[in-house]
């Protein structure tokens, strides 16, 4: 059994207008795994092909080339989309449904049978905090509400997979709150937690694994932590000998006057000042950097080559 | 069929009459199929009048049974051809959106994430269609054939066809609804398409007098060929209205197989197209 719940292999997508026959390649040649219990990010610009990843991993867009399996199981099957749970973006549900109806649809194409939906209905509403709307009709509900609907009925057969197309797009900071901590909750208890978002806060805070897509090519995949290698201290120092930027690994500024040493830790920072010092250059400055995934994202976005691996 | 897939295949059904139900289109149906059963109890109401004066001593005579079951005939044919025609344009009508509504980008994707075939989908789309329209027919014929029964005596079965001809005609006509609805997701189009059929098959019908005056053998060929490929739905009509009328049997094997050999063709192309499709 593969460890992966996650598993494409060189995965492409070129769309082919039906009149001009132009092509657009929205995915290509992506490659990515992603462990079983993971919490992942799915990032990327608008139009770099996450959408059409993921659709292509749930069977509602064929590849052009290369293969995708969920848990081991080809993607295209439909029995490997059974221990999946999915929330699309931008999604519509049918507005004759009541909350109750809806999840009792939905439940039963996700293979529960009677006696299941009657317990789990209650449940998943009583999660999402809709235990009182449940007879209401969703067109009543709000866009919050809505979103809340849709992880409820993505949740409501015990999936291992929980893939979400912008979770929180479009719902008030109560609302994100709330889809928050019901992924919270999840994410203790082995399932696979896939977003696709362009917040890059949430994903930074939620998120162990990101990959990040550009034009539809993997630009970046790692841990979290592994790939934001910027997080530390910027020590600015003046008239440092040639020997001492060497052995600290400074960056002199354009004006030759300045050099610029980055420090991951404190103790890094204390030793290079002294170093300095000693060498008989003066500080000018000693800052904290705080590198985030934003960061990270905007350089590997903006990178007009290179296609970045954490190791 | 497994048990899960025929689960599947219910939720589908059952979600296609909920979302028919939430349309005004389908109540128009039920309506109309109403209104017009309630005519038929006004109608009746006058002729029980008549029957009250005959039992007030006005003999029974042969030729006021004739009448009676002449006007029984009638009656059946009229609501039969009624049925027909209108009934399956306005379930068309109300059938031409809920194949685009389902392809709505948000709806389809989260449909095809779930653990189904694309088959089954349209197949679970089109029985709940059909048994929707299965429903009103049995509704409004079974209901005029009672109400004509009970109020003359004259219980006559073979008015009951006009639902499984109905019926029949409509499936092979909601395979282009379905053909229509997943190429172009247009309503409109699923509705124009299925009435165009309807017209054109009433043209190419009249082969004996267009192929004598047709000039060239290719056009009296194409007009020929052209007439055993579209659904025969006016000739089917006729057919119905004639044994109904005045009991004179038709070719039903003819007409049937080829109808359904179009329908069936065409919800192959339906299939083929959806399963092919990115969403």
């Amino acid at each position: 059994m593969t460890p992966y719940a996650i598993e494409t292999y060189r995965l492409e997508k070129v769309y082919r207008t039906r009149f001009r026959g132009r092509e657009v390649r929205a995915v290509s040649d992506l490659s990515l795994r992603v462990p079983e219990g993971a919490k992942f990010g799915l990032l990327g610009a608008n139009g770099a092909g996450k959408t059409t990843f993921v659709k292509m991993l749930l069977s509602a867009v064929h590849p052009t080339a290369g293969t995708a399996a969920l848990f081991g199981r080809d993607a295209r099957d439909p029995e490997a989309r059974r221990p999946v749970g999915y929330l699309p973006e931008n999604h519509r549900f049918p507005t004759y449904f009541t909350g109750c109806g809806m999840l009792q649809f939905y439940g039963a194409l996700s293979g529960l049978d009677g006696p299941a939906l009657k317990r789990r209905i209650p449940e998943m509403l009583e999660l999402v905090g809709l235990a009182d709307w449940g007879d209401t009709r969703i067109k009543k509900y709000s866009k919050g509400m809505l979103q809340r609907l849709g992880l409820a009925q993505a949740l409501i057969h015990r999936p291992k997979l929980l893939i979400l197309d912008e979770p929180t797009d479009g719902v008030d900071p109560a609302g994100r709150r709330h889809i928050r901590d019901v992924l919270n909750q999840l994410s203790g208890t082995g399932v696979t937690i896939f977003i696709n978002s362009h917040l890059l806060g949430e994903v930074e805070s939620f998120c162990e694994y990101v990959a990040i897509l550009k034009k539809g090519e993997l630009a970046l995949q790692g841990k979290i932590n592994d790939l934001i290698t910027d997080r530390g201290y910027h020590v600015t120092a003046v008239r440092v000998s040639h020997a001492a930027i060497r052995a600290l690994n400074g960056t002199v500024s354009p004006d030759g006057q300045t050099v610029v040493i980055q420090s991951p830790t404190l103790e890094e920072a204390n030793h290079a000042i002294d170093a300095v010092r000693a060498s008989g250059g003066m500080i000018e400055s000693v800052s904290a950097s705080a590198g985030s995934l934003e960061d990270l994202f905007i350089r590997v976005t903006k990178s007009e080559r290179g296609t970045e691996r954490a190791a | 069929m497994t048990q899960h897939r025929w689960k599947i295949f219910s939720a589908l059904v059952s979600d296609t009459f909920q979302e028919a139900r939430a349309r005004w289109l389908f109540w128009g149906l039920f309506s109309l199929s109403t209104l017009l059963i309630a005519i038929f109890l006004f109608v009746l109401q006058v002729d029980l009048a008549a029957g009250a004066v005959s039992l007030m001593g006005i003999p029974t005579t042969a030729r006021h049974i004739f009448r009676i079951e002449k006007f029984v005939r009638i009656s059946y044919s009229w609501v039969s051809i009624a049925l027909y025609i209108w009934g399956t344009f306005l379930a068309v009508f109300a059938s031409a959106g809920l194949m685009p509504s389902v392809l709505e980008p948000g709806r389809i994707s989260l449909l095809l994430s779930k653990p189904l075939t694309r088959t089954i989908l349209l197949a679970g789309r089109f029985a709940g269609n059909l048994l929707i329209v299965a429903i009103n027919h049995v509704y409004l014929v079974g209901c005029v054939w009672v109400i004509i029964g009970v109020k003359t005596h004259v219980w006559d079965p073979r008015f009951l066809l006009a639902i499984p001809i109905s019926l029949f005609m409509f499936a092979v006509l909601l395979c282009v609804v379905m053909l229509t609805g997943v190429v172009f997701e247009s309503a409109a189009l699923s509705v124009m398409l299925p009435v165009a059929i309807m017209l054109i098959s009433a043209i190419l019908a009249q082969r004996d007098v267009v192929v004598r005056l047709l000039s060239s053998e290719w056009s009296r060929e194409l007009w020929v060929a052209l007439y055993w490929i579209v659904p025969k739905f006016y000739d089917l009509g006729l057919g119905m209205r004639r044994f109904i009328l005045a009991d004179q049997p038709a070719d039903w094997w003819t007409l049937v197989w080829t109808s359904a050999a179009f329908g069936l063709a065409i919800l192959s192309g339906a299939v083929l197209v959806f399963r092919k499709r990115d969403f």
